[in-house]
């Protein structure tokens, strides 16, 4: 066993297209002594020219590079860009698998992803602790996404814009029971965690301290916001109700009520205009929901000699709020020296008040202690420049290019090529 | 002999939802709204009811309605059981139609004149069953209210069915028709004021039927003495507590995950002057609730006040109907307060202050007299404890009211006719007395409406006046704007110089029955201060990212539903 810290770091960055699967290996002094951390494994959409099996093949090279053992995995939240990596198959031949080959010792997920969190996601939060409603609310999430999906396909007036993003969004928020369950029975022990709990890395990576930085619990983010409503978890259970509705054969609320066969004439501008909105609405709630999956993210902060490694998943403001307001985290997160960019690079994942507090970014290339990022994204996949909902955001990548040195995984170029490794002393 | 036509007619609708209940009964209501002879939708002068429902793609037919003539009396659901009230979509469409019309009554009668859409078409499109979505909102773009449904615990939630829904809706649209610049991205108070001011219509038009009072006033007291009320529990804390949240909880109790339970977020925002100033009610939906919370705080003082004055009818007990009859008097009186103020608001750039000393200065010229109830002092007193103080100092003995303009005004060249009715005329007004004004010379002007009004005055004569608005414009690059130094605007730090930025200004003239200037009631364009703090509001707001999103009701109100923010300043 490792005893003492270690002196280099290596991050394999994975092409899995619009997706996070990041492998980092911390070299500890000795041989065999190297320890490996998981860092999600999902993807929501690949670019041209990759292997049809490019999941097995990431999880393949994963086991390869770990030797069959990996120490940690960490699952930051639930979207499929995140976690479907994890999914098995009957036969054990899919990349979940392989993953659970290596029988890592010890899997971190966010608390709202702890077992005794989960309830029928029919049920109503009415009595329930405020916690479980939420797990609940993220529960509807999924029925909606997926009643979304269908109706969208469903619908012939949709324009084709209109339906990519929709399907894109309900897509990366459908549940997904396989890697889930997986990830629950993969590890030795799980560990469920909120802002300031303990890592549960403590054993596994000894002389790294991480620090969980959110998601907070919904006790902690009232201390700075009033109070959480039960409204806003009911809000997405009757949508879920809603949008399920919609889908049923017979669907009409009045049954026995005279319609119209064919639309008098002075009617049809107006239902016209109406379709467009239906098609507009069911965009608003998959963006919305998307927005509080992303904020269950798990934000760890690994620190050794010094050097400080930060991992936030997809966390937006939401979630970042609660521990940037607290000046010693700030002054922690001004010392960055390797950021993960959030959220793939879009508009609001990597909060300015973040990147601004980062005292090592630097234009100058020469500069020893420049700020590293790094990006897992796939340009054309999410957003549109136009709305300046682009992913990733151009004003941000520019801003990572001149002020860090930036490894993206769209330099992934190459037959056979699937990661970018990038070592450095610590 | 013919008999003259009726000019109202009566229909019955829900009181406020089918949750609200007297004796196991929906509590229901016939409401007074203007007659004519409706087309089936109902289709009428101003609101053409369409029931379509885009999730399922289905155009019910409406109902025919019988002519008035003759002394018919014209409402086919008079009576109807509640089963019949909740099954039939052609009630939906009555009740969503009589509510609309109820409001636009309401304004017409606060205002004294007819009030457009903001939209080019005379008649509002309403769907009462728009969509399967727990939302409900105005859409300019359509020129229509849109109605939500959705599967409840109890079966299906039709937001049409609910007063307050129907009548927040009704007041964004009446006021954007009146004051189209109010959607315009300005201040965080702004963007605020549309939804605070849609909730307090909303609730003060639910509380103004008196059988939502009396059914107030059960929940807290229940009915030991058919005709009496304890002295104990009419107290400002007691209403407060156990009335108001009282209703809240009863109120549709599946609706709030509309868009939150206003008025138990307005009741539970016990008065304080720190909110104004914390971040969080940086968000338009939550700095709207301070708005609430001061009017709704104020509708409690007075109705208090009221029933102090009240002759007890037995040790200790007032009586129950005067009690009922006061909470709607007070209630309906603050509506027309609020609406009228409208006229003596600027039109662009509007901040809570300004509204505040709007209500003052509008219910001055019409009711000096303030001594008896003193709704002007307890509206300002109540603004004032939530940190909102008037705009203009006002004089000692009615502070915050607007005062008169200064300089020599000249209507020299103006002819009063033309004056009414004719922005060209107003614009030739203001033209000539553009050094009066002390204008920014280089800006655009233009003016946005010119509306002759008529008003009953103290002494009971018609009060004419004319309610002019025009707004100026100013647009340059950043860069540019950073040497305008007479305007005195701080441009935000990381904005690039080439930068497109558009400032305005505008004022409100209200010319008296001679047609001289009464009221001048501007937000300056030069106002420096004001207008850095916009500019940094919307560029830390990502404004200049993405205009359009910022006018949009549909996607505002699920923020509000769902606490979440589409634009916050830590964006790219």
């Amino acid at each position: 066993m490792a005893t003492s810290k270690p002196k280099s770091l290596t991050i394999r960055s994975y092409q899995v297209g619009f997706g996070d699967c990041f492998l980092l290996t911390f070299h500890y002094p000795g041989t065999n002594k190297d320890r490996h951390v998981l860092v999600d494994f999902g993807s929501t959409g690949q670019p041209k020219g990759v292997p049809k099996d490019l999941m097995l093949k990431v999880a393949e090279d994963i086991k390869k590079q770990c030797n069959g053992k990996l120490h940690a995995v960490v699952a930051t939240h639930r979207h499929k860009d995140h976690i479907s990596g994890f999914a098995t198959n009957k036969k054990g031949t899919a990349s979940g698998d392989v993953i659970a080959s290596c029988k890592p010792d010890v899997v971190l997920q966010p608390w709202t992803e702890h077992p005794k969190a989960r309830v029928d996601a029919t049920q109503a939060p009415n009595g329930m602790t405020t916690n479980k409603a939420f797990v609940a609310a993220l529960g509807n999430m999924h029925a909606i996404s997926a009643a979304i999906l269908t109706e969208a396909q469903r619908r012939k007036s949709l324009s084709k814009t209109l339906k990519r993003e929709i399907t894109f969004l309900g897509d990366d928020n459908l549940s997904n029971a396989s890697a889930v369950e997986n990830l629950m029975q993969m590890g030795k022990k799980n560990f469920y965690l909120n802002f300031g709990s303990k890592s549960g890395l403590e054993r596994v990576l000894p002389g790294v301290k991480t620090t969980v930085l959110g998601p907070p619990t919904l006790k902690q983010s009232s201390e700075i916001k009033i109070q959480r409503s039960k409204d806003e978890d009911e809000f997405w259970m009757f949508q879920a109700l809603a949008n399920q509705f919609v889908l049923k054969p017979e669907a009409r609320i009045f049954r026995r009520a005279k319609t119209y066969a064919t639309s008098p004439a002075y009617t049809r501008w107006f239902l016209k205009r109406m379709s467009s909105i239906r098609g507009e609405q069911l965009l608003g709630i998959v963006r919305a929901l998307d927005k509080v999956m992303n904020n269950t993210s798990l934000i760890l902060l690994f620190e050794v000699n010094g050097k400080k490694l930060l991992f936030p998943g997809d966390a937006q403001i939401e979630n970042w709020s609660y521990a940037l307001s607290k000046p010693e985290i700030r002054r922690l997160l001004s010392r960055v020296n390797v950021y993960k960019v959030g959220h793939h690079g879009s508009r609001n994942a990597t909060p300015k008040t973040l990147w601004n507090g980062f005292k090592n970014r630097s234009k100058k290339k020469t500069d020893k202690t420049r700020l590293k990022s790094f990006m897992s994204t796939m340009t054309g996949k999410h957003g549109k420049s136009q709305s300046s909902t682009e992913v990733p955001r151009k004003t941000l990548v520019t801003a990572l290019e001149t002020e860090s040195e930036l490894f993206t995984t769209q330099t992934i170029k190459g037959k056979g090529n699937i990661s970018l490794v990038c070592e450095f002393k610590l | 002999m013919t008999v003259p036509p009726l000019r109202t007619r009566k229909l019955t609708i829900i009181a406020q939802d089918p949750s609200v209940k007297i004796n196991g009964k929906i509590l229901r209501t016939q409401v007074e709204i203007p007659a004519e002879e409706l087309q089936s939708g109902p289709w009428g002068y101003r609101v053409h009811t369409v029931d379509f429902d885009s999730s399922t793609s289905t155009l019910y037919q409406p109902l025919k309605y019988p002519s008035l003539k003759d002394g018919v009396d014209g409402d086919p659901f008079k009576g109807a059981r509640d089963a019949k009230l909740l099954s039939d979509p052609t009630f939906h469409a009555q009740n969503t139609y009589a509510i609309v019309m109820r409001i636009l009554a309401r304004f017409e009668f606060a205002l004294g004149r007819r009030v457009s859409w903001h939209f080019d078409s005379h008649q509002i499109k309403v769907a009462p069953h728009a969509f399967a979505d727990a939302n409900a909102f105005y859409s300019e773009r359509d020129q229509a209210l849109l109605f939500g449904y959705f599967p409840g615990r109890k079966g299906m939630v039709y937001c049409c069915l609910s007063h307050d829904i129907v009548a927040h809706e009704t007041t964004h649209a009446l006021l954007d028709g009146l004051r189209e610049r109010y959607t315009d991205p300005s201040s965080p108070e702004q963007a605020a004021f549309h939804e605070g001011f849609a909730d307090i219509v909303a609730l003060l038009s639910v509380f103004s039927l008196p059988g939502i009072v009396e059914t107030l006033i059960d929940i807290s007291a229940p009915r030991r003495d058919r005709s009496r009320i304890d002295k104990k529990l009419l107290t400002i804390k007691e209403l407060r507590k156990s009335m108001l949240l009282g209703l809240a909880e009863e109120m549709g109790q599946e609706l709030p995950a509309i868009r939150g339970n206003v008025l138990r977020r307005s009741v539970e925002l016990v008065p304080s002057r720190d909110y104004i100033k914390r971040t969080e009610f940086e968000e338009p939906h939550r700095r709207g609730e301070i708005l609430v919370a001061a009017v709704i705080n104020a509708f409690l003082s007075v109705w208090v006040k009221r029933l102090e004055a009240l002759g007890q009818v037995a040790p200790g007990a007032l009586d129950r109907g005067r009690v009922v009859e006061e909470g709607a008097s007070v209630a309906d009186y603050l509506l027309t307060m609020v609406i009228r103020a409208l006229d003596y608001a600027p039109p662009v750039n509007l901040e809570f202050c300004d509204f505040l000393s709007a209500i003052l200065t509008s219910d001055r010229e019409i009711n000096p007299n303030d001594s008896k109830y003193q709704f002007r002092d307890t509206l300002r007193k109540s603004f004032i404890s939530y940190g909102i103080k008037p705009r203009s100092p006002g004089t000692p003995s009615d502070p915050g009211i607007w005062l008169g303009p200064e300089g020599a005004i000249s209507n020299d060249r103006i002819h009063f006719e033309s004056l009414q009715r004719d922005p060209d005329e107003v614009f030739r007004f203001i033209w000539d007395n553009r050094g009066a004004f002390k204008f920014f010379e280089n800006a655009y002007s233009r003016v946005l409406s010119v509306r002759p009004c008529l008003r009953i005055g103290p002494d009971g004569f018609a009060l004419r006046e004319t309610v002019a608005e025009y707004m100026q414009i100013l647009e340059m690059q950043a860069g540019e704007l950073k040497k305008q130094k007479n305007l005195g605007i701080t441009v935000p730090d990381d904005m690039p110089d080439d930068q497109e930025i558009r400032i305005t200004g505008g004022g409100t003239l209200i010319f008296d029955e001679y047609g001289k200037l009464k009221f001048h009631i501007e937000n300056r364009l030069d106002d420096g201060d004001r207008q850095s703090q916009r500019l940094e509001y919307l560029w830390g707001y990502g404004y200049y990212r993405n205009p359009a999103s910022f006018r949009n009701f549909a996607s505002l109100h699920r923020q509000r539903a769902t606490s979440l923010t589409s634009f916050s300043r830590e964006d790219w």
